[in-house]
């Protein structure tokens, strides 16, 4: 359960934003001190060609350093996190759970000197979202998972998971949750502005009474997938989703920006806009309309906030475990992602971080513990509402460089 | 600008001036005139008063109660900035930010004078700084910055000029030589000139009339000769100058003397030269009118006598001799002897007898402290 | 860096190295060292890093020593609005710091010195934001601001502000949010002034015939520069610089990035780092010579 919040309002989102900005801050005052050692180290750094694992020493040290996102890990009252507890209990492994990932590119750039020199990072696992990872594992810098070491993945792992061109089986990195990007609104102050129950459409968000009112997500793959799937394109596929159609998408987003529609483009801080009333309705996570639903329900309105998928669809990520080249207890961190592979733990996990488990079986596990969160798409979603989900295509490294260039200086206004 | 500028200084009249400070009285009801011309001197020790007031003429302080008059105009609710008053601050209080051109000019920019520089320049030549127009005013000696604060205010010609202990931060030589200068300016310009000090040489050398301040009042007031020879007050005998003050019972008034009976001695002094005539009176004598007698001198009713006594301490000052004599019974007198060949050649632990003449005597209003009068 | 422009001000040494004058300089040692380790080294680095490539590897982020002067042109030609904005803002909110600052070390320094309970009282409630860090008090800025913050209801209510407009991304919401962070480093050195600040001097200017007005223009403002010199530089400096207000996250918006923004963006979420390095040296360029220049028209020399 999530730690109780307080009463008074302000304060209470204060704590909140707090919360939500724990890691931006620590990552914004890296960034001042890092600047300057970033820039030494990566003049000296060498090509990455030919990076070998480290030797791993998981049968004399029973340790694990986890690299993760915030609010992403079963927690009770006391700050504790019982899965985990559990985990430590029965392997006997002790686990240092961090939580230093509040994006992935400025993760990537406290981490991508030390991935290139195929350094320990400071963390046995972390769990950057999948095309972070295809980026580190393309540029050779993770190491390879044993199946014959986790069975529980092995048995459990959703199939829609498997099978692709970069990682058929499922080695470099494995699903630790995953999640929808789609539109997240105030359903009251909704239908107030427009007079309609619920948006339905991404054309619906650059309607004039919403105008100063939209928030959108400042992570470029969600934001910018659901305007291209709002203009027809396939962003699965690399002939659709090309250098033209991102660009075209960009300037639709400009002109909402430029007109005035849109509030603020945010990272986690767009759920602060939400819940203080400053926009009505934002591209939004999935997971995250659940927690402020929780938190903000009350007895007469358990659910103030809703969440939809647009009608051309919405975006569908995953965040992944991986092991860089550098650390020394993958045979630990596989002992941990077979122990989240159980499906029993998978469903105590999803019923609290309420996103999607890759976990095959946790559903039913679930249900006997909560039928109607069970139930909850949002968290064990059916086929059909899977289909209507489409991942970011992945991008090579210059379409990166250029898309996330192009998209960033759409966000300073340049 | 209400404030006339005049070729010539004007009187200062305060009247009944007050002012408190939360828990003590700094000037009590304080009466003064200073008429135009006139180079006068608020003498005190620190704490008397002086400065107080000299600000409350200024404008500097708001006075209790009471008001003050400057040529027959009441300023007592003008700023300092229209008053016709111009100030030499004890610590010059020259603008650091300016050259002391700059710093000169200043008065005369503000009351848009024509040709603020070029009477700069003229007021500095007349200190003698011209050279060092330029100069900021950190640069200058103690004594050059005296000057131009001087240069600062008298460039104004001000009705009046205050001057609040401007020579105390210089050595003593160089004070020497600004109070002539100072009392040679003051007669060219012809201002009216009210100095502030604590020197008491100082102010009787260069004032024409000086006032004496003690806890807020004026205990005595007049030229510095009249104040030296007959001071009125114990206060004024022993701050201007040295007294021997003796007190006893009066044993005769007439219309010619007054005789008090100092344990056992008769001390007389002239009657006009007394202001009380009953119950305990203080009669006392500067040191230099006395002189000291290996033998009893002649019983002789123009003379006050005291003795036996024995020299306890002899201090050769330059000019003159300095002696202790202690008598039994009576206490210390201080006697000076100039260095003229006519004392007795004494020493140390010799039996003498102190006498001076009658008419140097003098009598007081008051009772020295730890002396006051008992009831009756 | 205002340290550098401030250098000229300095006296130097002439002298040949006496023996006392060598002794000086083995003390000076750890000072030069740490320079040229902590300022020297990076600022190298840093300018090495704004002229490099793209690597021919194509792996993001990675650059290869090269004199690609070029990366100047694109930084300031794509970035020209945001560096116009930083300055500009940082200009604005230095004036209102200083016209707020002000009044408020002049009470504490002036009006209330020999008053040492009320004045320990007032610098306290000056240094009091420093308690709480400044990103939490960015937010509280935040949450003032937002839409159904009790603040803009209000405004709202009153008629004040217009029921579709809103203060957070605004130009005023950032230089509103410089001026709240950057309040005390105007306030202190000039309060540190002005307490100095010999009031007979302000007595003379009254005795010679100036009115207050006068008075404070020509005596108490002017002897107060060297507070108000550092001050607006302790201010106008870190704020030219600052990324955290102006973000998005914080009180702005995309129509509010300032350079900082840039840098950061570039740094952390592109992996640009030669544009990133290329805007940070011509900040630093920037703000050395309007300081240097400022500070010498100022002409502070003799009170410094």
């Amino acid at each position: 359960m999530k730690r109780e919040l307080p009463q008074d309002p302000m304060l209470r989102d204060l704590v909140q934003m707090a919360r939500n900005h724990q890691i931006s801050r620590r990552a914004a005052l890296a960034g001042v001190g890092g600047t300057a050692a970033a820039l030494t180290l990566a003049s000296c750094a060498p090509a990455d060609e030919g990076q070998v694992a480290a030797t791993d020493v998981s049968d004399s040290e029973k340790v694990l350093i986890w690299h993760n996102w915030p609010a992403y890990m079963d927690e009770d009252d006391d700050g504790n996190y019982p899965t985990l507890e559990r985990f430590q209990a029965e392997s006997g492994i002790s686990v240092d759970y961090r939580i230093e990932i509040d994006d992935n590119d400025t993760w990537y750039a406290k981490v991508k000197d030390q991935l290139e020199l195929g350094a320990d990072i400071g963390a046995d696992v972390a769990c950057p979202t999948g095309w972070m990872a295809s980026r580190l594992q393309n540029l050779g810098y993770l190491q390879t998972y044993d199946n014959d070491n986790m069975p529980n993945k092995v048995a459990n792992i959703a199939p829609s998971y498997l099978g692709s061109a970069e990682d058929p089986d499922r080695i470099y990195s494995i699903p630790w949750q995953a999640g929808f990007a789609g539109i997240g609104y105030n359903k009251q102050a909704y239908k107030d502005a427009t007079g309609k129950d619920a948006p339905g459409s991404m054309a619906d968000l650059w309607a004039a009474e919403l105008k100063g009112r939209v928030g959108l997500l400042s992570e470029m793959r969600d934001t910018v997938g659901l305007v291209l799937l709002s203009q027809g394109i396939d962003i699965t596929s690399s002939s659709s989703l090309s250098e033209d159609a991102f660009m075209a998408a960009l300037d639709a987003i400009k002109e909402q920006i430029d007109a005035g529609q849109i509030y603020n483009v945010r990272g986690n801080s767009y759920l602060d806009d939400l819940t203080t009333g400053n926009i009505i309705a934002s591209t939004a996570w999935s997971g995250d309309i659940t927690v402020i639903n929780y938190e903000a329900g009350t007895d007469d309105d358990p659910e103030p906030f809703g969440f939809i998928f647009p009608d051309s669809g919405a975006t569908l990520w995953a965040d992944v475990f991986v092991t860089p080249n550098g650390a020394t207890h993958k045979r630990n961190v596989e002992e941990l992602i077979n122990f989240y592979y159980d499906p029993a733990n998978a469903a105590e996990l999803a019923l609290w971080v309420n996103y999607i488990t890759p976990v095959v079986g946790a559903q039913d596990a679930a249900a006997e513990v909560d039928e109607e969160l069970a139930e909850n798409q949002l968290i064990f979603p059916n086929a059909d509402t899977l289909s209507r989900s489409k991942a970011f295509r992945s991008l090579t490294g210059q379409e990166e460089q250029r898309f996330a260039s192009a998209w960033q200086n759409l966000l300073l206004g340049a | 600008m209400s404030a006339d500028f005049v070729a010539r200084g004007q009187d200062l009249e305060l009247e009944s001036i007050r002012k408190e400070f939360p828990g003590f009285v700094a000037v009590d009801d304080l009466d003064l005139k200073i008429p135009a011309g006139e180079f006068f001197a608020l003498l005190g020790p620190s704490g008397c008063g002086k400065t107080t007031t000299l600000r409350m003429i200024a404008g500097l302080e708001t006075p209790s109660a009471g008001r003050i008059l400057i040529g027959g105009n009441d300023v007592t609710d003008q700023k300092p900035h229209q008053r016709p008053v111009n100030t030499v601050f004890q610590n010059y209080a020259l603008f650091p930010h300016m050259s002391v051109e700059e710093n000169v000019a200043f008065g005369l920019k503000q009351r848009k004078v024509d040709n603020p520089q070029q009477q700069a320049q003229a007021a500095l030549e007349m200190v003698e700084l011209q050279h060092l127009a330029a100069r900021r005013p950190q640069q200058l000696s103690g004594g050059q910055q005296q000057r131009v604060a001087l240069a600062r205010a008298l460039v104004n010609r001000p009705a009046l000029l205050l001057l609040d202990e401007p020579l105390g931060a210089l050595d003593l030589k160089l004070r020497r030589q600004m109070q002539i200068e100072l009392k040679a300016i003051q007669m060219e310009v012809g201002l009216t000139f009210l100095h502030v000090t604590h020197d008491q040489e100082e102010a009787m050398d260069m004032a024409d009339t000086v006032a004496v301040m003690n806890h807020g009042h004026i205990e005595q007031m007049g030229a510095p000769e009249a104040l030296y020879d007959r001071p009125k007050t114990a206060f004024v005998a022993k701050f201007l100058g040295q007294s021997n003050i003796f007190v006893g019972e009066v044993a005769e008034a007439d219309d010619a003397k007054l005789a008090i009976n100092f344990k056992g001695n008769r001390l007389a002094a002239p009657a006009a030269r007394v202001e009380k005539t009953k119950g305990k009176v203080a009669i006392g004598v500067r040191p230099e009118k006395t002189s000291f007698h290996p033998e009893k001198p002649a019983s002789d009713p123009a003379v006050n006598t005291l003795g036996p006594g024995t020299i306890t301490d002899i201090r050769f000052t330059g000019v003159s001799n300095q002696y202790q004599i202690e008598i039994p019974e009576v206490g210390e007198i201080t006697v000076f002897a100039q260095n003229i060949g006519k004392s007795p050649v004494v020493e140390l632990g010799a039996e003498v007898w102190v006498s001076w003449k009658v008419e140097h005597s003098f009598g007081l209003a008051d009772l020295p402290t730890g002396e006051e009068e008992v009831a009756e | 860096m205002a340290f550098v422009a401030l250098g000229p001000q300095a006296p130097v040494a002439s002298q040949k190295p006496t023996k006392t004058g060598r002794v000086a300089l083995y003390l000076l040692l750890p000072g030069l060292f740490y320079l040229g380790l902590f300022f020297l080294t990076p600022l190298f680095s840093l300018i090495l890093t704004s002229l490099k490539a793209p690597s021919a590897t194509g792996v993001i982020g990675r650059y290869d020593v090269a004199l690609e002067i070029g990366n100047y042109g694109y930084a300031l030609g794509q970035y020209a609005p945001q560096i116009f904005r930083s300055f500009s803002f940082a200009l604005i909110a230095t004036v209102i710091a200083l016209a707020i600052s002000y009044p408020i070390a002049y009470f504490i320094g002036v009006t209330a010195r020999n008053r040492p309970l009320l004045k320990g009282m007032l610098l306290t409630l000056v240094i009091a934001p420093f308690f709480i860090s400044m990103l939490l008090r960015t937010f509280a800025w935040k949450q003032i601001f937002s839409n159904d913050s009790w603040l803009l209801n209000t405004l709202k209510d009153i008629g004040l502000m217009g029921a579709d407009s809103y203060i957070i991304g605004t130009d005023f919401a950032v230089i509103f949010g410089l001026v709240y962070n950057f309040i005390p480093f105007m306030t202190l050195p000039i309060y540190a002034s002005l307490d100095r600040l010999d009031l007979r001097l302000v007595e003379a200017g009254h005795d010679l015939y100036a009115n207050s007005f006068t008075t404070f223009r020509k005596i108490t403002f002017p002897l107060s520069m060297p507070g108000v010199i550092s001050g607006t530089l302790l201010t106008f400096i870190p704020i030219s610089g600052d990324y955290v207000v102006a973000s998005r996250d914080f009180l702005g918006s995309t129509d509010t990035a300032m350079i900082g923004n840039v840098v950061e963006a570039n740094f952390l979420r592109i992996q640009d780092y030669p544009t990133a390095s290329a805007l940070s040296v011509l900040l630093m360029a920037a703000i050395v010579i309007l300081v240097s220049a400022y500070v010498r028209r100022s002409g502070t020399e003799d009170l410094l």
